[in-house]
């Protein structure tokens, strides 16, 4: 689609829209093109979803704050409540696609159970790292933090702050 | 646009980055290499670290290499 005025045609939609930005070299993306296709089909009439080439409209990208591809973007009544950047599995493309018809103005999109699993292992190995390491106090903190980062839409504290960190980051 | 990252670890990828970013902290903050090496180590296992959590390699970015395979 010419993507001049791709951005008036999402803040201007009826319906919440998933932004895919996307690039034809990127190969993460055509390795979750058929899962989003195939979830975008099953949210039709609800969600729509709009492909934005980022090599063909750089001006749109910027305007984004787009810095990698794939990045996805959830926009509910012109106003963005969500991003992921990287590929997605099926099971993340669902909860960006739920969190667009979420009635949460700015809902929380949960790390798909692979990510969730790997960052928290990661902890574990740089806390038990830590505590072996003297221990290293440095280590352990660093651990918590990615512990948290894997555990982060379950935290009541977290999702009492969320609202207002995401209006300070997302004025639009 | 090539100044765009796109994650290009594969799941395999980030876990071993991960388990050796770990091991390098462990052997320069455990005190079991010492001295200037030590020092390095307890600094250079953030780089593999990092990389494994973020999922974007910039030196395969650099050569346009990555271990996700693309289906399509």
């Amino acid at each position: 689609m010419a993507t001049s005025n791709f951005l008036d045609r999402v803040r201007a939609a009826a319906r919440p829209v998933v932004v895919e930005v996307w690039a034809p070299w990127c190969g993460p993306c055509r390795s979750m093109a058929p899962a989003l296709d195939r979830i975008s089909h099953a949210y039709a009439g609800r969600v729509e979803l709009l492909k934005l080439n980022a090599d063909d409209d750089p001006q749109a990208v910027r305007a984004l704050d787009v810095l990698g591809v794939p990045t996805l973007l959830v926009f509910r009544q012109g106003r963005e409540v969500a991003r992921r950047t990287g590929a997605q599995s099926a099971d993340g493309l669902t909860a960006l696609f739920d969190a667009a018809l979420s009635e949460d103005p700015n809902p929380i999109v949960a790390p798909t159970r692979s990510e969730r699993v790997l960052r928290l292992a990661a902890a574990a190995l740089l806390a038990g790292m830590g505590l072996a390491s003297g221990p290293a106090w440095f280590l352990v903190g660093a651990g918590a933090l990615v512990a948290f980062s894997a555990v982060y839409d379950r935290c009541p504290i977290w999702r009492a702050l969320w609202p207002r960190l995401a209006q300070r980051w997302r004025p639009r | 646009m090539s100044s765009f990252f796109s994650n290009n670890e594969a799941m395999w990828d980030r876990a071993v980055r991960i388990v050796l970013g770990a091991g390098l902290l462990y052997l320069g903050w455990g005190g079991v290499v010492t001295g200037t090496l030590g020092f390095v180590l307890q600094w250079l296992g953030f780089v593999p670290l990092l990389t494994g959590l973020v999922g974007w390699c910039p030196l395969y970015s650099l050569f346009k290499f990555s271990t996700r395979a693309p289906k399509a």
